[in-house]
């Protein structure tokens, strides 16, 4: 059953975003294919509007996927549809756990998608070169192969936004225990879910730092850290993330097997 | 052991008692009446039984069993408002009723869209209140369940399509399932009642088989409901 609410889930949050990817790489066409005409006033200042709207596609994208995986779970779960959702012979586990997966592939899709319209927009020979150029410096500062270190900041970036957005899904189910003002307690209780995990995440980089005086470092001077530090900052960062994740993923499960009260 | 049955069952709201102790075994093969006023606690018992509220004392259970999977494989439930995704069309919520429920019977579901003259490609959003209403009834009686649980089919519609919808009920609930219709429209659904349950302010007063009670008051059920509850 798993599959199938995630199927209905997946085709839910396409709808938009499947607009909103195709009009984001139109304009990223749009405004490469302007600015390859040299000469004429007009096509700059159309191409550089291009550019801005293509720019405003992709921040849309991510605001948008978060958004619609949020009003998703809200409207699925606790408002009217949740009355044929909950009358489903599934089990509350598959329920959050479509709306998850739902989340994290668009998610994927969605960065997908930024990557291949900043490449359309952005490529050339020269900031090909420049762009290896930044990316082997910061790798071998340090200390990594080059492919493995965009693969773990991109790695970061998506952990980043799952997180975000498991913080959000956490952050409803909380909000709608209570009996009123469940449109801003969820979003009061999302906020929180968010900051508690990062403060956590500063407050076990102290408790290290007080083990380690490299890590201690970052805190009390602006000196750069060495390779390691920042390796273990990356690699630490990530597993955190990944922690969080599954914590709140467990929690958010646990929550909704208690049971819900619909409006 | 009962098709359903509610041991002490109860529901606070803010600290405010909405249903008070409810026990309540409902057997097989019969049309039951759950009859009260507006506010009598009807919905917050059929939202219990549907496992769409947490009680707050007291359990349900289904075939013996807190309701859960199996639970919801066997009941049908119509809700009072209407909950299908908007932007599907009326194919598309006959294919994702085929994938969750295995009792879905889509030719019957078809034959009784025929009878509206409703269209499969017809969207939900472009239906008026009214029809997609009509729609959740096919979709709702279209499956082979062994409990129907209706909350106020009959409520805000108009007499031709109150005729529409008890004809519907009548005559595609399964044999040997029970159907529990929740209203305070008595004298429509008098006549199909095969057993009746009162309830008042999150209580229930009276329950008793339909025909025993009209020769026990010598008065129809909504002249006994009229006088129980008499402001």
């Amino acid at each position: 059953m798993l599959g199938k609410l995630l199927k209905y889930d997946l085709k839910w949050n396409y709808k938009p975003l499947l607009v909103f990817y195709g009009l984001a790489i139109l304009f990223s066409l749009m405004a490469r294919g302007l600015s390859e005409i040299e000469n004429s006033l007009l096509f700059t200042i159309i191409g550089q509007i291009c550019y801005a709207v293509s720019i405003a596609m992709m921040i849309n994208i991510i605001i948008n996927n978060l958004m619609r995986c949020w009003a998703r779970m809200v409207r699925n779960v606790y408002k009217d549809e949740s009355y044929l959702t909950h009358t489903l012979p599934v089990r509350k586990k598959d329920i959050f756990s479509a709306k998850v997966l739902a989340g994290i592939i668009t998610m994927f899709t969605s960065i997908l998608v930024i990557f291949i319209c900043l490449f359309i927009s952005y490529y050339s020979p020269e900031n090909m070169n420049g762009l290896k150029l930044a990316l082997t410096t910061m790798s071998s500062t340090i200390g990594m192969q080059t492919s493995l270190f965009v693969a773990i900041f991109i790695g970061i970036v998506f952990l980043e936004f799952v997180f975000m957005l498991i913080s959000g899904y956490l952050g409803i189910i909380l909000g709608h225990r209570s009996n009123n003002q469940k449109v801003i307690k969820s979003i009061i209780f999302g906020f929180l879910a968010f900051m508690v995990m990062s403060i956590t995440s500063v407050l076990i980089l102290f408790i290290m730092a007080l083990f380690n005086q490299e890590i201690m470092n970052l805190f009390n001077t602006v000196a750069e850290p060495s390779a390691d530090t920042l390796r273990f900052l990356i690699y630490g960062g990530s597993t955190l993330y990944i922690i969080y994740i599954i914590i709140y993923y467990f929690l958010g499960n646990k929550l909704l097997k208690k049971g819900i009260n619909v409006d | 052991m009962e098709l359903l049955e509610c041991k002490q069952l109860s529901k606070e709201f803010d600290q405010k008692q909405i249903l008070k102790n409810i026990n309540l075994k409902i057997p097989r093969g019969k049309i039951i009446g759950l009859l009260g006023k507006n506010g009598a606690g009807k919905t917050t018992l059929i939202k219990l039984i549907n496992d769409l509220l947490v009680p707050t004392s007291g359990e349900v259970l289904i075939h013996g069993e807190k309701p859960n999977v199996n639970s919801k494989k066997i009941i049908s439930y119509l809700p009072e408002r209407t909950y299908l995704d908007k932007s599907m069309t009326i194919s598309q919520v006959f294919d994702y009723f085929e994938d969750f429920y295995d009792n879905f019977d889509r030719k019957k579901a078809e034959q009784l869209l025929n009878d509206l003259k409703l269209q499969l490609t017809t969207r939900i959003s472009k239906m008026s209140k009214g029809m997609q209403e009509k729609l959740q009834l096919i979709l709702v009686m279209s499956r082979e369940a062994e409990l129907y649980i209706l909350d106020e089919p009959l409520g805000g519609v108009d007499p031709a399509t109150r005729d529409y919808i008890l004809d519907t009920i009548l005559s595609n609930f399964k044999e040997g399932s029970s159907v529990i219709i929740s209203t305070h429209l008595i004298s429509d659904i008098e006549r199909i009642l095969d057993e009746v349950i009162f309830m008042n302010e999150g209580q229930i007063v009276l329950t008793s088989s339909a025909d025993e009670l009209r020769n026990k008051e010598k008065a129809s059920i909504d002249e006994i409901f009229r006088r129980c509850f008499k402001c």
